[in-house]
């Protein structure tokens, strides 16, 4: 990695990614705090990173096939970001007032996501393995990534006073819920649209 | 602040505002101030900056007017070709220009602990904002090679609670401005700066921020930092 575009004069105009204040170990928090890179933060902030990257995986996978869904998957990338600043801002601090909170509607849209490819399929008589089609198991992949980071999430925000979460603290715990739900519901429909097969759990 | 939160900065929407140009005053050899017409609705806080949108050239600056300003200040640094500032540099009176913003979360947030703005160069400006702002009772340490770049000098005088001078170019520390530090910001707060928590205000170049944010972590913890670069 190296500097994207290097001015000659004043006036930032682009994003150096190197900056070397890592280096020892520790990062910087969006709400100013400097932290070591094992901090809970980082954890969680690092699995809704893994997450978004396996949703790139995802969307590339079904794009040909489904461009509608794809783009439903960048609009959840983009989400994450937003996710990510959350967690790296810790509730109370007066950082939180900049921070774009994940929206009611964007929680709606999942589910009525959900509903749409659910009419779809058929109905769910026990465990399935996941399994399948490459884009069903991507979609697998991030639903239990999903569900890391909403149990990373969980516990950061276990260690702040209820009173201190703001609005967009309390959004990220439903939003990543209900995603992970998208998510195994897609996988389903990934399989679906593909012509594969899923495999119900014999036990 | 990290990558990502920079990265989402960047990708907030963007109105273009068209702005003239009303006045412009050499302040050093190098340096100049143009005041520029503010465009209606905008609004921003002091800390925050803008992106100058000409041609196919794009570059921030942050204000040095307070937001209750009727206009906008910039403090420019000419460039010897420089595609921007030499733009700035000769432009007319009247001339139009278009930016988009405000940017960016550098901005003065209050707390329990004493807040520390360092600063080299033009980076001073977002401090200049805030200080016009009302702000007061900071540290400032401004990183500049001699007296001449110490641009605003009389208002950190009267609104600093303590203001050092960081001229690295200054051999004899009795010499010239009063109260400076021969060497650079990083020697001061490495070396003068008592221990404690400070929130941390960083504006200038990647490897004066860097080298800052590598002392914090040594010697200063619990401190706040929030970082804007100029390149």
């Amino acid at each position: 990695m190296g500097n994207i575009r290097r001015c000659a004069e004043q006036g930032r105009c682009s994003i150096k990614i190197y900056t070397g204040t890592g280096d020892h170990g520790k990062t910087g928090l969006f709400s100013g705090e400097r932290v070591s890179k094992a901090d809970k933060r980082l954890e969680a902030c690092g699995d809704v990173d893994e997450l978004n990257a396996v949703m790139g995986a995802l969307g590339a996978s079904l794009a040909e096939e489904d461009p509608n869904v794809a783009r439903e998957i960048q609009e959840i990338q983009s989400a994450l970001l937003h996710v990510g600043a959350c967690l790296m801002t810790t509730p109370g601090s007066p950082l939180v007032d900049s921070l774009k909170a994940i929206e009611e509607e964007q929680i709606k849209s999942l589910e009525t996501a959900m509903d749409r490819m659910d009419a779809l399929l058929p109905p769910l008589r026990g465990f399935i393995l996941p399994s399948g089609h490459p884009a069903a198991t991507w979609a697998h992949i991030a639903r239990t990534v999903c569900r890391r980071a909403e149990r990373h999430a969980v516990s950061l925000l276990g260690e702040a006073k209820q009173e201190e979460w703001s609005a967009a603290h309390r959004r990220v715990l439903v939003y990543m819920n209900r995603l992970s739900d998208y998510l195994f519901v897609l996988s389903r429909y990934c399989n679906r649209i593909m012509g594969v097969q899923e495999t119900l759990w014999e036990k | 602040m990290g990558e990502m939160s920079d990265l989402l900065r960047e990708a907030r929407t963007t109105v273009l505002h068209r702005t003239q140009l009303l006045s412009r005053s050499w302040i050093s050899d190098e340096a100049f101030e143009i005041r520029c017409m503010r465009p209606p609705q905008f609004q921003f806080a002091p800390g925050q900056r803008v992106r100058f949108v000409q041609n196919e050239v794009e570059r921030d600056y942050s204000p040095v007017s307070s937001p209750a300003d009727e206009e906008i200040g910039f403090l420019v640094k000419s460039v010897k070709g420089g595609l921007f500032t030499s733009v700035l540099a000769s432009a007319p009176e009247g001339a139009s220009f278009h930016f988009t913003g405000p940017h960016g979360y550098f901005r003065f947030y209050p707390s329990e602990r004493l807040p520390v703005f360092v600063a080299t160069g033009t980076g001073v400006a977002p401090f200049v904002s805030m200080a016009r702002a009302g702000v007061k009772g900071f540290i400032l340490l401004h990183g500049v090679r001699c007296f001449l770049d110490l641009y605003y000098e009389p208002l950190f005088r009267k609104t600093a609670e303590l203001y050092v001078p960081c001229l690295s170019a200054m051999k004899d520390p009795r010499e010239g401005v009063p109260g400076a530090f021969a060497g650079r910001v990083t020697d001061y707060v490495s070396c003068q700066l008592a221990s404690g928590a400070y929130d941390f205000y960083l504006c200038g170049n990647a490897d004066m921020i860097r080298d800052v944010i590598l002392l914090v972590d040594q010697k200063f913890p619990d401190s706040r930092v929030y970082t804007e670069t100029f390149y």
